[in-house]
Formats: C-alpha cells, sequence, structure tokens
C-alpha cells in the first residue's frame, strides 16, 4: 500500500507527543523554581536557579529523613522483587515437577486470588499485623511484598514451557531438586524471572495504599508515601520540595524502564519480522 | 460475630453513600476507557504509518513508568491557580480567577491523568495486536480498490474486538478500585488542592470508614462486595483471556 497522508500522521503523532511530554518537561522545569517562581507560571526554568536549593532542601527536610524514606523504599522494592520473585519460580517449580493431592484446586485458587484487590487484602492484614504487635514497623511492608501470587501464576506459566525431555536428561544424570532448579530450571526461564524481578520492584516501589494504611510514624515510610507528607510546620505542602521529592522517586523508574525496556514493554516479538 | 457480620451486609446495601461512590467510576466506564481505548487504536494504527515510530512509542510508553500517586500530584499542580503554567495565558485572555480543582471539573481532570498515564501502554498492545494481522488482508483489500483508511476502519479494526475487549475489561477493573489519584487530588485534608467527599470512589470511602469513621468490620465488608464486583469483571477477563489463547492456536 502507498504510504499516503503522511505528513498528516506525522503531525498527530507529533502533537501526542506533546501532551505525553509535557508533565516531563513541567517538572523538569520545576524542580529549578522556588516557591514565588513557581507562583509565576511560566514555560521557562527559574532564573535564578533554585535547584541546588531544592535538593539541600528535599534532604535536609525534618532531619535528612527523606534519606532514610529512600533507603526504605529501596530495602522493600528490592527485597519485595527477589524473595517474592524467587519464591515464585520455586512454586512454579513445583507445579512443573510434581503431581500432587490438590493441585488443581491449588491452582484455581492461586489464579482467582491473583484477581483479589489489593484493597480488600490490606484491611485483614492491618488486624493481622495489629494482633502480633508488628504494626507500624518495616516487616509489615516486607512481608507482603514477599508474596506475589499473580508471579507464582506467571511462573507456572513460565516452567510449563520448558520441555520435558530438559527435566529427564536432568534427572538421569542424577540431578537433585536443587540442581535441577538452579541448573535446568532458572536458566530456561531467565527472561521471564526478569520481567517479573522489574515488575515486582516497580510494583512495590510504587505502593502507596499499603504503607498509607500500616505505617504511621514517618521513620518507617517509603519515598512515595513520604513526599506526600512534605509540609511545612503550618501544615501546608511545601510544593517546590515535593516537586524534587517527586522527581527523586521517579527517577530510578525511569532508569529502570529505560534499561529494562525489553522485559517491560508488552511483547512485540513474534510478531515483528 | 455471626449476626454483626450480617447486619454490616445489609447495610451496606442500604447505604447510599457507598454506592453513590460508584459515580465515578461509572464515569471513567463509559467515558475515559472508550476514549482511551479508541485513541489507542488511532496511536496504534499510526504506528504503522510513521517515520521513527519507535522513537513515538516510547514517548508514549513513558508516563506509565511514573507512579499514579506522582502523575496525580503533578497534574494537580498543572491545573492549580497558583502554579498553573497557563496561567499568563490565562490572564491575557482575560480568565485570571479561572479554578479547575472543583469537584465539577475533578472527573474530566481524572479523565486526562489516566488518559496520560495507560493510553501509550495500551496503544503498545494495540500494536502488537495489527501487527499480527496477516499482511494479505489489507493487501486484498487494497487490490480491490480500497483506500488506506478503509483498510484501517473495515478490516483490522474488526480483528482488534477481542483485544479490545480484555483491554476493557482489564481497565474495568481498574477503574472500580480507582483510589490513589481521587485521593490525591482531593482526600488528604489540607496536602491536596481540594477536599472530596469521603465516598467519592469505593475504595476512598472504604479508607474513610476503616480508618477515620472506625467502623473497621464495616469497611472490610464494603471491601468484599467491592472484590465481589471486581470478581464479576475479573472472571469475564479470564474466560476471554482463555478463548484468547486458544484461538491462536
Amino acid at each position: 500500500m502507498r504510504k499516503i497522508h503522511n505528513t498528516g500522521f506525522q503531525m498527530a503523532a507529533i502533537l501526542c507527543s506533546v501532551f505525553f511530554l509535557f508533565p516531563f518537561y513541567w517538572v523538569v522545569i520545576s524542580i529549578t523554581k522556588d516557591i514565588s517562581q513557581l507562583y509565576e507560571g511560566t514555560f521557562l526554568p527559574g532564573v535564578p536557579s533554585h535547584m541546588i536549593d531544592n535538593l539541600i532542601g528535599v534532604f535536609g527536610f525534618n532531619h535528612a529523613i527523606f534519606l532514610r524514606w529512600l533507603g526504605n523504599s529501596f530495602l522493600f522494592a528490592t527485597m519485595g522483587a527477589l524473595l517474592g520473585t524467587f519464591f515464585a519460580a520455586l512454586a512454579g517449580y513445583a507445579f512443573r515437577r510434581y503431581a500432587f493431592i490438590g493441585r488443581k484446586l491449588l491452582y484455581i485458587l492461586i489464579l482467582g486470588f491473583s484477581m483479589v484487590p489489593a484493597f480488600a487484602t490490606v484491611l485483614p492484614l492491618f488486624i493481622i499485623f495489629k494482633n502480633i504487635g508488628l504494626l507500624d514497623t518495616r516487616w509489615c511492608i516486607i512481608i507482603p511484598s514477599i508474596v506475589n501470587i499473580f508471579g507464582v501464576y506467571l511462573m507456572i506459566v513460565y516452567f510449563n514451557q520448558i520441555p520435558q525431555e530438559l527435566f529427564d536428561a536432568a534427572m538421569i544424570d542424577g540431578a537433585g531438586d536443587a540442581t535441577t532448579f538452579f541448573r535446568v530450571g532458572l536458566p530456561n526461564i531467565l527472561s521471564g524471572f526478569t520481567t517479573l524481578l522489574l515488575l515486582s520492584f516497580v510494583g512495590v516501589w510504587n505502593n502507596y495504599f499499603l504503607p498509607l494504611v500500616l505505617l504511621n510514624s514517618s521513620e518507617q515510610f517509603p519515598l512515595i508515601l513520604g513526599i506526600t507528607t512534605i509540609r511545612s510546620l503550618q501544615g501546608f505542602p511545601i510544593y517546590n520540595l515535593v516537586i524534587m521529592g517527586a522527581f527523586i522517586t521517579t527517577l530510578p523508574l525511569l532508569i529502570l524502564f529505560l534499561v529494562g525496556q525489553r522485559f517491560l514493554a508488552p511483547q512485540l516479538t513474534g510478531a515483528i519480522k | 460475630m455471626w449476626f454483626v457480620g450480617l447486619s454490616n451486609y445489609s447495610s451496606i446495601l442500604t447505604d447510599e453513600k457507598f454506592w453513590q461512590g460508584f459515580g465515578i467510576p461509572v464515569f471513567l466506564l463509559l467515558v475515559q476507557i472508550p476514549a482511551m481505548l479508541i485513541l489507542a487504536i488511532f496511536i496504534g494504527l499510526l504506528y504503522e504509518r510513521i517515520k521513527h515510530s519507535e522513537v513515538y512509542r516510547l514517548i508514549f510508553y513513558l508516563p506509565y513508568a511514573i507512579p499514579a500517586v506522582i502523575a496525580s500530584i503533578i497534574w494537580s499542580y498543572i491545573f492549580s491557580k497558583t502554579m498553573s503554567p497557563f496561567i499568563p495565558l490565562l490572564k491575557f485572555l482575560g480568565f485570571g480567577q479561572v479554578q479547575l480543582i472543583t469537584l465539577s471539573c475533578l472527573p474530566w481532570i481524572l479523565l486526562i491523568i489516566i488518559l496520560w498515564e495507560w493510553t501509550g501502554y495500551t496503544s503498545l498492545i494495540i500494536y502488537a495486536a495489527l501487527l499480527s494481522i496477516p499482511k494479505e488482508y489489507t493487501e486484498q483489500a487494497s487490490i480491490d480498490g480500497a483506500n488506506y483508511f478503509q483498510a484501517a476502519f473495515y478490516i483490522k479494526v474488526p480483528l482488534l474486538k477481542n483485544t479490545v475487549l480484555i483491554l476493557f475489561i482489564f481497565n474495568a477493573i481498574g477503574a472500580l478500585q480507582i483510589f490513589n489519584e481521587t485521593w490525591m487530588l482531593g482526600g488528604v485534608g489540607n496536602f491536596s488542592l481540594m477536599t472530596l467527599p469521603p465516598n467519592y470512589t469505593p475504595a476512598m470511602y472504604v479508607y474513610h470508614q476503616a480508618f477515620n469513621y472506625g467502623a473497621f468490620t464495616y469497611s472490610i465488608a464494603m471491601a468484599l462486595i467491592l472484590a465481589a464486583i471486581i470478581f464479576i469483571f475479573s472472571f469475564a477477563f479470564m474466560k476471554m483471556s482463555a478463548k484468547v489463547l486458544q484461538s491462536h492456536e
């Protein structure tokens, strides 16, 4: 087919880009502004630039609690992603390799529970953590983050794609479960494993509702919750610091999405030839 | 305990405030999701026709990397009457005092935020489906004298039906439990630029009942009813996915 109306299409694409890029642009110019420059409301970066002041301001806010939030976010996301994905892979292996009683029922339960919305599980979690005295500690974010039911479902799907011959060969060579899992299973699902790892990292990093409900003291907050509490003594948000905080919170995500694009974007492979 | 539990459920059924909260999800279901799907189909078709489409795919997809909480904060500032970069322009046009963060404008602001967040991602899924349509179909049509638009709308778009339906259900599940966006726009007291009624969305009402009104078991019962409604959509989603998987085999 001839390429018709190409300039029209190109213009439409550029127009859409303006819409999708505008908030990014606005954040990048706004982190150079102090509060009075923000109120001027222009499309240009602040002159003189207050970027360094904002950086110092956000890291110095409330006795450098921002660093603590940053650390918490990395702790929650790393623990949740690594352990959650690993356990999910173990479950996937078990489903692939063993016929056990209730296997089918368990599979249906996993599929069903992966659809249960988060807020329905967070309220019961609140009661559980309250009863065992872990409420408002970092454990009550780490422990639920490790349980990744949708991840288990994905891993079952991934492991089912490994050909039976590979497992048979490992068994003939006398490999035990551990060896088979690490030497045969994991290498064959590596790309899926990486996808799930990145997805869970982003998921835990962005999880706002769980810490909102379960945490109360500022020292336990992750970034995403912390930046919404940057307020002056009068209780009003310090807008320039909130924007800087939001920028820093987003930075690792943007890097991750750009580096791990291959694993995170919807798959076009197989379709592109 | 047993009777308390049951009475919770029966009082939810008559709790108007809970059901009023569904206004926003229904708005998203009827307006935002269809608008986004149409836009995403348009963009998906665009990807096939433009130069440097991989650059545009990345640009449109980028907002998906931004958490909803932060997207909502940033957009609410862009729409605010204090920090908006459009104020000088609006003043010039004589609309200096216009206030956009209001209860009546909020659904539309919500629409823009969600379109911004999800359209790029959705268009990628549409694009993947478009790529899987055999070239012969449209080639045959163009031999028969169909122009590009006819080929796109009469041959490609109908073939997207299953993908679009799955996307609709997937987004409906999200719309029913919408919390982060509305919470950042007007739920956090004086942190946000306005204050929304506690039952603005079902999930917000659940949160307020549990932590501000002290009706914890009542809110859990509400969460379960909401989860059940969502499960109906999820079930349809699973059924549909299974059907599509089978049709690919």
